[in-house]
C-alpha cells in the first residue's frame, strides 16, 4: 500500500548519459528546493533555471537545470520538481544521499507506480488514463499506441468499452424494473433474455475482433535477396541507416541472417539481411541461407536485387529457394553501370538515403501488407482482460431462468464496470429505470 | 404532572409502531394526536403492501409491529405480486377498507397502555441537548425521557388544487406550524412534495364495461401470523387514460400547481402525477388506473394512478373523459402536498438526532414516502427508545443492511439522506436473495422474545423453527447417488457424489416437480418452498457474507492523509464525504455517512491493483 510523504525518484536511467532525470513530489518539494538551491521556487514555477546545486557543507553538487511545477498544474497534482543533473551516475548517488541527510520526515524514494498512483489520487488522470500511460510506455505495437493515447488525451468516453457500459446500465436497469415495478409496466422476462444475450454477443463480437487485432502482427517484414556481391548489404545499411553488415568486395561475405527494425513514417519495419546466392556456398553460408529460406515463409515482401552481371539462371533459382508469391520488387543495383532500360526500381551507390526512401516506397508496401487489417483499436490490453472477465458470467446468466439470480449476477457486472468506469450506484440505476419505464401509479 | 418514559407525537403509521413497541417492551408511554378519531387514518391510497413495501412490513411484523396483522384484519382483496419470480421479491398487497382499518387500530391502541392524548404539541423541551418533555396547547408542558417526533406531511404542510392553496398537513387537518418552527429552528430542514389523487364515488362509476381484477386466494398474508381473512373480497376495477384525457390535461398545465410553478419542491420520481407522466411518457396511448375500494361500506373509489394538482374543474372534465368514469361524481379533488421534512442526515445510526439526547425522529418527517416504510422507521425508532433507557439488549447486527431492508432504509437514509421521498426497493438492497419475507423470523430470531409477542404467536414461531429443523434433519437423512437421481430425471455432475435431500433440492423444479412426491414424506409444501430457496440461494449468502468479511478484514486498513475525495472510481457525494471527514481507516469510513458497502469495495479494489497495476 502506498503512504504519503514527499517521494523522489530517477525518471531516466541510472547510467552514463548527458543528462540524468529526477523528479520530487509532495508537500516538501519547495523545502527541498530551498535546502538545494539556496533559492525561493515559489514565484518561479513551470520555468526552467539553471542553478546551483549544494551539498549540506556548501560546496557544489552540480550546476544544472530545475523546474519547480506548482500544485495543483503538475503531472501528480501535488507540487513537483524536476532536477536535470548531469549523468553521471555518481552525481545521482551524491544527489540520493543528499535527500538522505536532508532528514526531511517523510522523504523518500518512490515505489514503483507511486507518482502515476498520486496523479489517479488527485484526479489529473482517471484510472483508465493511468492505465493507458503504463500501456503506452510499454508499447509494441502502433495501433495500440494510438488507441491509449486518444484515452490518454480525449478521456474515458473514446473508450470501446463505453457503449457496453450503456448497455448494461440499461440492462440492469431493465430487470430491476421488471422485479420493482412489476405492477406498472409489462415486462417480458424472453425480450430481457434476448437483450442479456444481445449484449454477451456484443462482448464476445467485439473480443474476438480486438483479440485478433492485437494478435495481428503490426510489423511489416521485408528481406533482401538476390546472388552474392550484389550489394544487399549495402542497401540494408542504408536502409537501417547505421553500419551493421559488413560490407567488402568479397563474394559471400553475409553468411547468416541479420535483422533490424527500423520506423518509417511511423510504421515499423524489420528489415532482413540475407546470405546471398550462389552455386559454390561455404558451409556457415549454406547454413544461413537454408535460414532464410525457411524464414521466407513469414516474410511479407521482397526486395530482389540484381545487377548487370545476374544471370535469368540466378533469379529463377531464388524463385524457387524462397517462397515467394508475386510479393517482391526486383531492385537493380550499381544502375550507374547499367545502360538498358527497365521498369525495375534502380539505385546505386551515390544515392542518398531520403532518395532511396523515394524509390523503395516503404509505406506503399506497408499498406498492401498491414495496414488494411489494422484499424484504429476500439481496447487495449486491459480491457481486452476485461471483457474477457465479464463473458465469464455469460454461461450462468444466459442458462439461469430465475431473474433474481440473473439480477445478482448482473449486479457484479456493473461492479465491474464500476471500477473499470468509476462508480455506478444504485441512483444511476433508478433514473435510467424512471426515464425510460413510466413508473408508478 | 405526569412523566412518561417516552412520549410519541403523531399517531400515523410511525407514531403507533413506536408507541406500540415501547409500550409492549413496558415503558410508560404516551401517544399525542390532534384528533383521536384520525388514529390509524390510512391518508392516501387504501392498500398495504407491494414489491419492497412488503418486505418492510414483513420485517415490522415479526419484530412485534401491528401494520401486518391490522392490515390482515381490515383487507378486503389480496394480490401478490412477483408471484412468478422466486419468493424473494413477492410482494403481497392487500386492498384495506379504511373504515376498518382505523376502527381496527383504534380499538387495539385503546386496549393497550398506551395513554392517548388528544392535544396539539407545539414545541419540544430540552435541557442542555437532551429532552425533557413536550409542550402542548391543551396540557402544557408534559415531562418524558424520550420523545419520537412522527408527524408526516403536517410540519408547514400546504396543499394544492391548481392555484388554490391551503395550509394543511392533509385534507381536512390543520398543519403543525409551531412545532415546524421549533425543528426548522435546530435542525437542516427541506421541502418535499407529494400528490394524491382525487376520490370518485362508486355509484358514478360504469362498472359494466370496465376490467375486473379480482382478489387473488392464495392463502398469503401480510402477516406471519394470520391464517385467515374473513372478511368480504371485492373486486379492484382497471381503466385507462386516453388521447382525449391527454388533451384535456394538456391544455391545462398551467392550471396545475406543480406545473405552474408555484410548487419548486421536489416530488416523487416512482409516483409521478398524471400531468408527469404526460409530460414525460407523453406517446403512450394511455396510462392504466386502477379502481381501488376504500371499503366495505365505503361509497367512495381511490382511482389510483391520476394523483395530480389540477384546478379542480379540469379534474372533473378529465375525469369524464375516460372510459367508465363518463358520469364520476367526485367527493374530493385530488391535490399536491407540500411539507417541511428533516435531512435523516441529522440523525444517528438509532435515529436519535446528533444534535438533542432522546430525541427520535421517524417516518415521512425523515424524507421518506409510504406507510410500510413509516411504520418500519417507528419500530426502529421505539426499539432503540427502549435500548436507550436501558430496558432492552439489542443485537445491532440484526439492523445492518445486509440481514434487513429496515437496515437498509436506515443506512440509506442516515448516510446518503435524500433527495427525493425515499420509497423502499428491493433492489436497494445488495443481499436481496436473502431478505425474504418467508425467513424474516430467522433473521431477527434474536430479538423474538415474549416480551413483544402474545404466547400463541410465540408458540406459532417456535413450533415453526422446530418443524422446519426437523425437516432440514430428515431431508438430509436422505441419500442420493447420480445414478437415483438419473431415474428421477434430475440432472447432476455424475460425479458418484452421494448428495442428501436438502442438496438435491436446489436442482429441482418448484414448478414441475412436486416436492412432497419425489422426496415421498409428508411436508408443508410451504415450508419446503422456504427451504428449497435457501438450499438454492445458499451459494449467493456464501459470496456476500465473503464480501462483507473482506470488508471487516480490511476493517484497518489505514487511510490517513490519502485524499480520497479525488479516487475517480467513487461518486462525486461519496467523495466529498471522504474529504470532509477524513477517515482513518475503513472501519472508519464506513461510519461515515453516505458510504456505501460497495463504496468501501471500489477503494479496497482500487488499492490493491493500483498497487500492481500502475506505472
Amino acid at each position: 500500500m502506498f503512504n504519503t510523504g514527499t517521494i523522489y525518484s530517477n525518471f531516466t536511467p541510472l547510467v552514463k548519459s548527458p543528462v540524468i532525470g529526477y523528479r520530487i513530489s509532495g508537500e516538501d518539494v519547495l523545502l527541498i528546493l530551498k535546502k538545494l538551491t539556496k533559492r525561493n521556487f515559489f514565484k518561479d514555477h513551470s520555468i526552467m533555471k539553471l542553478v546551483e546545486l549544494h551539498n549540506i557543507d556548501g560546496t557544489i553538487l552540480d550546476k544544472c537545470n530545475v523546474v519547480y511545477f506548482k500544485s495543483p498544474n503538475s503531472f501528480t497534482g501535488e507540487d513537483v520538481c524536476e532536477i536535470f543533473i548531469h549523468g553521471s551516475p555518481l552525481i545521482a548517488s551524491q544527489l540520493e544521499q543528499l535527500f538522505k541527510d536532508f532528514n526531511i520526515p517523510g522523504l523518500r524514494l518512490a515505489q514503483k507506480g507511486e507518482f502515476s498512483f498520486r496523479s489517479v489520487l488527485n484526479n489529473k488522470y482517471s484510472l483508465k488514463q493511468a492505465k493507458a500511460i503504463n500501456l503506452i510506455i510499454n508499447n509494441e505495437s502502433f495501433s495500440s499506441l494510438e488507441y491509449n493515447k486518444k484515452i490518454l488525451f480525449e478521456g474515458d468516453s473514446v473508450s470501446g468499452l463505453a457503449p457496453l457500459r450503456e448497455d448494461i446500465v440499461n440492462l440492469f436497469s431493465e430487470i430491476t424494473a421488471s422485479i420493482d415495478f412489476v405492477d406498472d409496466e409489462e415486462f417480458n422476462f424472453k425480450k430481457i433474455m434476448k437483450k442479456a444475450r444481445g449484449f454477451f454477443n456484443c462482448c464476445n463480437k467485439l473480443l474476438h475482433k480486438n483479440r485478433t487485432k492485437i494478435e495481428q502482427k503490426n510489423i511489416c517484414r521485408v528481406m533482401l535477396i538476390g546472388p552474392v556481391n550484389v550489394g544487399k548489404s549495402t542497401l540494408f545499411n542504408k536502409i537501417i541507416d547505421k553500419d551493421r553488415a559488413i560490407v567488402t568486395e568479397i563474394k559471400g561475405t553475409t553468411r547468416d541472417i541479420l535483422s533490424n527494425q527500423i520506423i518509417v513514417d511511423g510504421k515499423k519495419f524489420e528489415i532482413f539481411d540475407t546470405a546471398g546466392q550462389r552455386s559454390k556456398q561455404g558451409r556457415i553460408e549454406k547454413f544461413g541461407y537454408k535460414k532464410a529460406q525457411k524464414l521466407s515463409k513469414e516474410i511479407d515482401h521482397f526486395f530482389i536485387l540484381k545487377d548487370k552481371k545476374t544471370k535469368n539462371r540466378d533469379l529463377n533459382q531464388l524463385y524457387k529457394d524462397f517462397d515467394i508469391n508475386k510479393n517482391f520488387t526486383i531492385i537493380e543495383t550499381k544502375s550507374d553501370k547499367f545502360s538498358y532500360k527497365s521498369k525495375n526500381i534502380k539505385i546505386n551507390h551515390n544515392l542518398n538515403r531520403e532518395d532511396l526512401f523515394k524509390r523503395i516506397n516503404l509505406s506503399r508496401i506497408y499498406k498492401k501488407y498491414i495496414a488494411h487489417k489494422n484499424h484504429i483499436l476500439e481496447f487495449n490490453l486491459s480491457e481486452i482482460e476485461f471483457l474477457e472477465k465479464i463473458l465469464e458470467y455469460e454461461r450462468d446468466i444466459l442458462n439461469e431462468k430465475d431473474i433474481l439470480i440473473i439480477a445478482q449476477l448482473m449486479r457484479n457486472i456493473l461492479d465491474d464496470f464500476s471500477y473499470e468506469f468509476g462508480y455506478i450506484n444504485n441512483e444511476d440505476v433508478y433514473d435510467r429505470v424512471f426515464s425510460n419505464f413510466c413508473i408508478g401509479k | 404532572m405526569e412523566h412518561y418514559d417516552v412520549i410519541v407525537i403523531g399517531a400515523g403509521h410511525a407514531g403507533i409502531e413506536a408507541a406500540n413497541i415501547c409500550e409492549k417492551y413496558g415503558l410508560k408511554t404516551a401517544l399525542i394526536t390532534k384528533n383521536q378519531s384520525d388514529l390509524g387514518k390510512l391518508s392516501c391510497n387504501p392498500s398495504i403492501g407491494g414489491v419492497g413495501k412488503t418486505h418492510i412490513a414483513s420485517e415490522v411484523d415479526i419484530l412485534g409491529g401491528v401494520i401486518c396483522k391490522i392490515g390482515d384484519k381490515s383487507a378486503i382483496h389480496y394480490r401478490v405480486l412477483n408471484l412468478s419470480k422466486g419468493p424473494a421479491v413477492w410482494g403481497v398487497r392487500a386492498q384495506i377498507d379504511r373504515d376498518l382499518y382505523a376502527k381496527n387500530m383504534q380499538k387495539y391502541i385503546k386496549s393497550s397502555k398506551i395513554e392517548l392524548i388528544e392535544d396539539e404539541a407545539i414545541n419540544i423541551l430540552q435541557k442542555n441537548n437532551k429532552i425533557i418533555g413536550v409542550d402542548c396547547i391543551n396540557a402544557g408542558k408534559i415531562k418524558s425521557k424520550v420523545v419520537i417526533l412522527t408527524t408526516g406531511t403536517f410540519l408547514n404542510g400546504k396543499i394544492y388544487f391548481g392555484n388554490d392553496v391551503k395550509e394543511a398537513g392533509r385534507i381536512g387537518n390543520s398543519s403543525s406550524k409551531e412545532l415546524a418552527k421549533f425543528i426548522n429552528k435546530n435542525f437542516k430542514t427541506m421541502r418535499l412534495k407529494t400528490g394524491t389523487p382525487p376520490r370518485i364515488y362508486t355509484q358514478s362509476i360504469d362498472y359494466d364495461i370496465l376490467d375486473p381484477q379480482p382478489s387473488e386466494n392464495n392463502g398469503i398474508f401480510l402477516s406471519y401470523f394470520t391464517k385467515q381473512n374473513t372478511n368480504k373480497n371485492i373486486n379492484c376495477y382497471i381503466t385507462k387514460t386516453n388521447n382525449k384525457t391527454h388533451k384535456i390535461i394538456r391544455d391545462n398545465l398551467d392550471k396545475s400547481a406543480m406545473y405552474s410553478g408555484i410548487i419548486k419542491s421536489q416530488g416523487v420520481r416512482y409516483c409521478p402525477s398524471i400531468e408527469d407522466k404526460l409530460t414525460k411518457f407523453g406517446d403512450r396511448n394511455g396510462h392504466n388506473i386502477f379502481l381501488e375500494p376504500e371499503g366495505l361500506n365505503s361509497d367512495l373509489v381511490y382511482p389510483n394512478g391520476i394523483s395530480n394538482s389540477l384546478d379542480k374543474k379540469i379534474q372533473l372534465k378529465f375525469l369524464r373523459s375516460i372510459k367508465g368514469l363518463e358520469k364520476c361524481e367526485v367527493d374530493q379533488f385530488g391535490y399536491a402536498v407540500e411539507y417541511d421534512s428533516v435531512d435523516p442526515r441529522e440523525l444517528k445510526n438509532n435515529f436519535e438526532t446528533k444534535k438533542i439526547e432522546n430525541f427520535f425522529l421517524a417516518g415521512q418527517i425523515n424524507g421518506t414516502t409510504g406507510y410500510e416504510e413509516a411504520a418500519g422507521q417507528g419500530i426502529y425508532a421505539g426499539i432503540h427508545a427502549v435500548v436507550k433507557l436501558k430496558k432492552a439488549k439489542l443485537d445491532n447486527k440484526i439492523f445492518e443492511r445486509d440481514n434487513s431492508y429496515i437496515g437498509v432504509l436506515v443506512d440509506d437514509l442516515t448516510k446518503l439522506g435524500v433527495t427525493e421521498p425515499y420509497r423502499m426497493f428491493t433492489s436497494r438492497a445488495e443481499n436481496r436473495l436473502k431478505l425474504r419475507t418467508d425467513n424474516s423470523y430467522e433473521r431477527f430470531a434474536t430479538n423474538i422474545s415474549t416480551k413483544i409477542f402474545n404466547k400463541t404467536d410465540y408458540n406459532l414461531i417456535n413450533k415453526n423453527i422446530a418443524n422446519e429443523k426437523k425437516i432440514i434433519k430428515k431431508l438430509e437423512s436422505l441419500k442420493y447417488s447420480p445414478n437415483d437421481l438419473m431415474k428421477k430425471k434430475i440432472k447432476v455432475k455424475k460425479d458418484g457424489k452421494i448428495r442428501n435431500g436438502f442438496e438435491v433440492l436446489k436442482f429441482l423444479d418448484p414448478t414441475t416437480n412436486n416436492f412432497k412426491d419425489f422426496f415421498n414424506i409428508a411436508i408443508n409444501q410451504k415450508l419446503l418452498t422456504k427451504i428449497y430457496f435457501d438450499s438454492k440461494y445458499e451459494v449467493f449468502y456464501e459470496r456476500e457474507r465473503k464480501s462483507f468479511d473482506q470488508l471487516n478484514k480490511n476493517k484497518n486498513m489505514n487511510l490517513t492523509n490519502i485524499d480520497f475525495n479525488k479516487i475517480p472510481s467513487l461518486s462525486r457525494e461519496i467523495l466529498e464525504k471522504l474529504n470532509k471527514y477524513k477517515p482513518v481507516n475503513l472501519h472508519d469510513a464506513g461510519k461515515i455517512s453516505g458510504i456505501t458497502p460497495s463504496a468501501l469495495f471500489q477503494i479496497i479494489k482500487h488499492k490493491r491493483i493500483k498497487g500492481t497495476k500502475v506505472a
